[in-house]
């Protein structure tokens, strides 16, 4: 238990190459501990937007969403995983989706390292302290971008150069994915429109 | 039959109580301020319509087109009735003095021609911008000549420069400042004798990067159909206590159309509100009603206000010294309180006066309990009676607990009062960050003062009794490890 959700990850996140090497080919990441990741980092996003201190809060109270939150996250985050895998499996990649899953959650962690502890800080800060909220938060962001870049790159045993590539590809992917899903959403309900129509002009003409 | 009366009695009195409800909320426009994130938030009316003059009520003639008006400190009234050519003098209870239509200029009869603006000093000289004569006629209070300033001569001024003069401010040492046509330089300033000094509070101009590339590779011929980069001119002048001019212009780009200028002519209006000073800050782009306010005149109120007039929309924008908006007030329309094209806003004592040319009347504006209670609030928070402005924040709350300017203003007074803790909760409240952030480390720094000793207490007792426990336990074992080894 202990080694699954708090050594394993932190061995990940601190000596990544070789810690995404032990979770494709040691079998050590866990399905259960990536969706805890995750589900973390959706707590971690509300609780910021939440608490952090009034001098680095420009969120609109009125407006703020935590059902928002878990949409923002989860679901890019899946729609990462799957335009990554559509196209790293056409480009010789060797992951497969259930380790893409892990690589990209697993990476995630640092945030939920960085984003609590500075949350928590924030509130102590006087407005020339807040500098260093945004340092801490810029490095976490940038911590989990290398962590996906090299658990992408073990995964799928790619060269640095491929991983960059399939990685903006995915990134477009992504977009494509969400054109597409959006197309086919309006022209359902045309014909959900079209069908309720002719129903009533039965209804109506009987 | 006694319960009859009393249902009676009830139901008279139920009307009396829904009368009493529109008769409070009977201005015929929406009052508003802006809120941190830009959205308008209605507040109490802080003006309501008092009543409305027109030349027919003074008993002399309609107005036609007037087109400025002043008002002195002691409350005469001064109405420039372009159209009819002459100055309306009034006293403070609106009672007509006398009317001046012309002038005896060396001998001659002489008057204005569609004059643009006035002004009175202190000691009644009246300053009339007499535009279609290019000149500033300067009268006594009677009517008199004094002076005439026309045709400027200087280095710096083309041959044929037409003087064609708008609107007019003096200031205490009776220097003239004056809005021209089709100048873009600045304010023309004049000595005390008419002499033409300069110009003070040049527009500045800077090209955004796109239009810059757009030249670099325009060809003469397109660079000849381009735009000129000019800036706008001024419209209106008016001047405070002090002698700093304050100024407004057009420019639907600028985000400075209201500028408080020092003698020396730089712009030194202070700008700490949340919003720039430009009026409305949101609007249609696109569409009826569409676009930025158009600042027609400005009046300084005393103790760092000015109110800015939109001809556009016909609001009422009041600004305290800092810059932070304190209310917005009036529209278009027929109703008494409402404008068809007003041009010239003044203060009656504590009233408004605003000069409709569409309308050809005066509408007078009386300030209400809100109103007073954020004036009074102001003076004394700008005059450093921060004890006392507290309470009429705090009276202004009790009408509008929407009021961020009086959260602001009672955290001020309480970070002026060392009571940290009580600002950090208003600037909190009013959406202040920059002084939140001031406050905070202030009580921080308290905060710590007062728990720093029993801290270090705590933490020396801490070391000690662990020092203490790592000691006896050392000696234990050893005693233990000396007995085993048969020293004892």
């Amino acid at each position: 238990m202990k080694q699954d959700f708090i050594k394993f990850p932190l061995h990940v996140i601190l000596r990544p190459f070789d810690g995404f090497w032990d979770m494709k080919y040691e079998a050590k990441g866990k399905m259960r501990v990536a969706l805890s990741v995750l589900f973390l980092v959706v707590i971690t996003m509300i609780l910021q937007k939440q608490y952090a201190g009034f001098l680095v809060n420009f969120n609109d109270p009125r407006y703020l969403n935590s059902l928002n939150d878990l949409q923002y996250i989860v679901l890019p985050f899946f729609l990462w995983c799957i335009a990554n895998w559509s196209i790293t499996t056409l480009m010789e990649g060797e992951g497969n989706f259930k380790e893409i899953v892990m690589a990209s959650a697993y990476a995630m962690a640092p945030l939920i390292l960085i984003y609590l502890p500075t949350t928590f800080l924030s509130r102590f800060m006087a407005a020339e302290e807040t500098a260093f909220y945004y340092l801490l938060n810029s490095i976490a962001v940038i911590w989990f971008l290398f962590l996906l870049f090299v658990g992408i790159m073990t995964v799928h045993q790619y060269t640095a150069a491929k991983t960059v590539l399939t990685m903006v590809l995915s990134v477009v992917a992504m977009g494509i994915i969400v054109f597409l899903g959006t197309l086919a959403y309006s022209m359902i309900m045309q014909m959900y429109w079209f069908v309720i129509d002719i129903y009533r002009e039965l209804i109506f003409r009987a | 039959m006694l319960l009859k009366k009393a249902i009676l009695v009830l139901a008279v009195v139920s009307l009396l109580a829904i009368d009493a409800v529109p008769a409070a909320a009977s201005a015929p426009y929406d009052s508003y301020t802006y809120n941190y994130y830009e959205d308008g938030v209605r507040i109490p009316a802080p003006f309501l319509p008092d009543r409305s003059v027109s030349g027919a009520d003074l008993g002399v003639g309609d107005f036609v087109d007037p087109n400025d008006m002043y008002v002195t400190v002691d409350g005469q009234i001064y109405i420039l009735d372009s159209g009819n050519r002459r100055i309306i003098s009034l006293d403070k209870n609106w009672r007509l003095i006398r009317e001046i239509a012309v002038f005896d200029n060396n001998g001659k009869e002489d008057g204005f021609a569609n004059p643009g603006g006035i002004f009175v000093t202190e000691d009644k000289r009246i300053y009339v911008a007499d535009t279609e004569r290019q000149r500033i006629v300067v009268l006594t209070n009677e009517g008199d000549l004094v002076n005439i300033i026309e045709n400027p001569a200087s280095d710096i001024l083309p041959r044929d420069f037409k003087f064609v003069p708008l609107k007019v401010t003096v200031d205490k040492a009776n220097r003239v400042f004056v809005v021209v046509r089709g100048v873009f330089e600045g304010l023309m300033q004049f000595d005390e004798n008419g002499a033409f000094i300069g110009y003070v509070g040049t527009i500045n101009l800077t090209q955004n990067l796109w239009d810059k590339m757009w030249r670099l590779v325009a060809t003469d011929a397109q660079k000849r159909q381009m735009r000129l980069y000019i800036p706008t001119e001024f419209v209106s002048v008016d001047i405070d206590q002090k002698g700093f001019v304050y100024s407004t212009n057009i420019d639907l780009e600028t985000q400075k159309p209201v500028k408080r200028l020092n003698p020396s002519g730089q712009d030194v209006l202070k700008r700490f509100g949340r919003h720039p000073v430009v009026g409305d800050v949101r609007y249609r782009i696109f569409g009826n009603n569409a676009g930025p306010s158009k600042l027609v005149d400005i009046k300084v109120l005393g103790d760092g206000m000015y109110t800015v007039l939109d001809s556009f929309r016909g609001r009422l924008f009041t600004y305290n010294d800092e810059g932070e908006l304190l209310y917005v007030f009036g529209g278009k329309g027929t109703q008494l309180g409402t404008f068809k094209t007003p041009v010239a806003v003044e203060r009656v004592g504590d009233k408004l006066a605003v000069l409709d040319r569409g309308k050809n009347s005066i509408a007078v504006f009386k300030p209400t309990a809100f109103g007073r209670s954020v004036h009074q609030a102001v003076r004394l928070q700008y005059n450093g009676n921060d004890a006392e402005s507290v309470k009429m924040w705090k009276e202004a709350l009790r009408m509008n607990a929407n009021y961020d300017i009086a959260y602001i203003g009672i955290g001020k007074a309480m970070l002026m009062e060392k009571k940290n803790k009580e600002a950090l909760e208003y600037f909190k409240l009013g959406m202040q960050r920059k002084y939140y952030s001031v406050a905070y480390k202030r009580y921080r720094r308290e905060v710590m003062k007062e728990y720093f000793g029993t801290f270090l207490t705590v933490l020396m007792a801490a070391v000690a009794a662990l020092a203490a426990f790592r000691l006896t336990k050392r000696g234990r074992t050893r005693r233990a490890e000396r007995r085993e080894a048969g020293l004892y």
